[in-house]
């Protein structure tokens, strides 16, 4: 039986956020799905703070993580994560609209794991986010300390 | 004015100048003993006299000395009481002692206007070389003046009267400094200073002229001791640099309007940029919901949707799906546009190679017959070159696609000195080379949609690669006879 990572979706555009869900659930990735709307609560999470000071300390076995957000904005969360000891080893797939050159670059520079432009077209769309889950919370060995559930 | 005569003393050799004062002295003893043969009365006195004078002003005071001591022995000797002996008798003592004060008064006065004489030689000497110097200070094109230590005019040249108008009788006993209402770069004390330490003092200085006009001047000064080191004089050079001070403004000015430009031009460029990364962004996200919304409801509402239903379903996800190619296109072609080129050697053969198996993709089996020949290195971006090739060779491709069997073929040639022109001709549908500037231009198409897809941008995106390469792109055509597309990229 195949062991299932725990993604967290950091996307404040709830149409981006149900469209990425629907695509999940169509091949039965969404159960240990955990979505943030900023990178204020992104990192909340991360840390176990505020609203997630309950939570189990492990981290997700892959964070996709929108570039344009409220507050934080994603590179701000990326170079968090990847500057924190204890962060830095796990899997950050950038997933944004942006098709821009600088923000590839930066967050390239920033140690992201990959970088993903959300396809216009849904198929595109629907593939794109399957893949990106079977391959990161089922095929990739995630670092030791992230969460990982049978399913 | 006679050349100034050089004194005896300097050109006539010691034996000549004594000899002359041992012969004179002798030839005059002679005449006098032979005067006196004819019993003229005392003849020795005055012409004894003579001899000394003359050769005291002939041969100077040395061979004067020695015909004073000669003509004293041999009036003695010869003309005084008891005769030949040294011995003066009595009577004889007061001519004697008369006779030797003559000479010597004689030799005094000759050997004095000896010396004025020489005296006035130098002094015509040096006035004749000032007189020279002061000419040829006249005769260069710079301004130069000499003023005092109180600042007052006491030489003004010709330069100095062309440049500020005044000649040098109205100009000499003036105070320099007022009449030309100069304005200093320093403090007066702080150039005298510098001026006293080292003698010289250089600046630019604003000048006035006679008629009221302003000149600059590039100006040099250099001090003036006289012997005991007394600050007597400055001299003072200007070269009018009016005119170059003007220029050097002028590009000054030019200078700051060009920065003035590039910062205007900077900015508008950083607002493109936030103008494109809004468009890709925030104009993308609501075309994927749109998108993937009409999908989900495709399939949520498919068995309650009649054909006509269907259909319109169909036109909306064609037309999102259409309007995010437009997006991406914009935006490769602006990007195109603003992106820095990174120029390497690139193999043409090896990316035609890459280009043709993502080309080939979209092919679907169908019939093509590719006549690549080879193709010659070039120096540019590579990636921007890829871009181009991309839709210059699915260009031929989709143009031929009615064709059963498409033809499309690539080659080069030597262009003009230093570049490498391509082609690249298909037997296709070809184009109306009437409407061939259009070709190039974006959202132009010469074709319907429902003919042949596409955003009208890509041939714009390949000639603004082009010209960002320095080459470029032409096209030849003929409706249903095939299009030639050329492009000249620099050799490598």
């Amino acid at each position: 039986m195949n062991e299932l990572g725990r993604i967290l979706i950091v996307e404040d555009d709830p149409k981006d956020v149900e469209l990425t869900l629907t695509a999940l659930e169509e091949y039965n990735l969404a159960n240990e799905v955990v979505v943030t709307r900023d990178g204020e609560e992104a990192l909340d999470y991360l840390y176990c703070r505020g609203s997630f000071k309950m939570r189990g300390g492990e981290n997700p076995a892959v964070v996709l993580l929108d570039l344009k957000l409220p507050k934080v904005d994603g590179l701000e969360v990326l170079q968090q994560i990847k500057s924190d000891e204890k962060l830095k080893f796990m899997p950050v797939v950038v997933l944004t609209s942006s098709r821009e050159e600088k923000d590839m670059v930066t967050s390239y520079k920033l140690g992201v794991n990959a970088y993903v432009v959300k396809p216009v077209d849904f198929h595109d769309f629907v593939n794109a986010i399957k893949e990106l889950g079977v391959f990161w919370a089922v095929i990739n060995e995630p670092p030791p300390g992230s969460l990982r559930k049978g399913r | 004015m006679s050349k100034p005569e050089i004194s005896s003393e300097r050109v006539i050799s010691p034996v000549l100048r004594y000899g002359l004062a041992v012969l004179s002295v002798g030839a005059t003893l002679a005449l006098a003993l032979l005067a006196q043969s004819y019993s003229a009365h005392n003849p020795e006195f005055p012409m004894l006299l003579i001899a000394i004078a003359i050769t005291i002003w002939y041969a100077g005071t040395g061979p004067g000395v020695l015909s004073v001591i000669l003509a004293s022995t041999a009036f003695n000797y010869f003309f005084t009481e008891p005769r030949y002996t040294l011995y003066i008798g009595p009577s004889d003592r007061l001519d004697f002692v008369l006779f030797v004060v003559f000479a010597l008064l004689i030799g005094w006065f000759a050997a004095r206007r000896q010396e004025l004489q020489t005296i006035r030689d130098r002094l015509q000497i040096e006035v004749a070389e000032r007189t020279q110097q002061a000419s040829l200070l006249n005769l260069t094109h710079d301004t130069i003046f000499v003023r005092d230590m109180n600042d007052i005019i006491i030489y003004w040249n010709r330069g100095a009267q062309e440049l500020y108008g005044w000649t040098p009788e109205a100009a000499i006993g003036k105070r320099a400094h007022e009449l030309l209402h100069t304005v200093f770069p320093l403090s007066a004390g702080e150039i005298r200073a510098e001026l006293l330490r080292s003698g010289r003092w250089d600046g630019e200085l604003q000048t006035t002229k006679t008629d009221g006009t302003e000149v600059i001047v590039s100006s040099r000064w250099s001090l003036r001791r006289d012997e005991q080191q007394r600050a007597v004089a400055i001299l003072e050079t200007n070269n009018d640099i009016t005119e170059r001070k003007k220029n050097e403004e002028r590009i000054q000015k030019l200078n700051q309007d060009l920065e003035r430009r590039s910062a205007e031009l900077e900015a508008t460029n950083k607002e493109l940029e936030a103008f494109s990364y809004s468009i890709s962004h925030d104009l993308r996200a609501p075309l994927r919901h749109m998108a993937g919304y009409a999908e989900l409801l495709q399939k949520h509402a498919s068995s309650v949707l009649d054909e006509k239903g269907r259909r319109y379903m169909e036109t909306i996800l064609e037309s999102a799906k259409r309007m995010g190619e437009l997006i991406d296109d914009l935006l490769t072609f602006s990007r195109i546009g603003r992106a820095e080129t990174q120029k390497t050697v690139v193999s043409l053969d090896q990316l035609v190679r890459e280009v043709l198996t993502e080309v080939q993709q979209d092919t679907n089996g169908r019939k093509i017959n590719w006549r690549i020949g080879a193709l010659a290195n070039v120096y540019g971006d590579r990636s921007m070159l890829r871009v181009a090739l991309v839709n210059l060779l699915s260009n031929a491709v989709k143009f031929t696609r009615k064709r059963s069997q498409a033809e499309i073929e690539m080659g080069c040639s030597n262009g003009k000195q230093d570049e490498v022109i391509f082609f690249i001709k298909d037997n296709g549908v070809g184009f109306d080379i009437r409407y061939v500037n259009k070709l190039f231009r974006v959202f132009q198409r010469l074709h319907r949609a429902e003919d042949f897809d596409g955003t009208g941008i890509g041939l714009a995106t390949v000639q603004r690669i082009i010209q960002r390469h320095g080459g470029r792109i032409w096209a030849e055509g003929e409706v249903e006879r095939g299009a030639t597309f050329y492009f000249s990229v620099p050799k490598s």
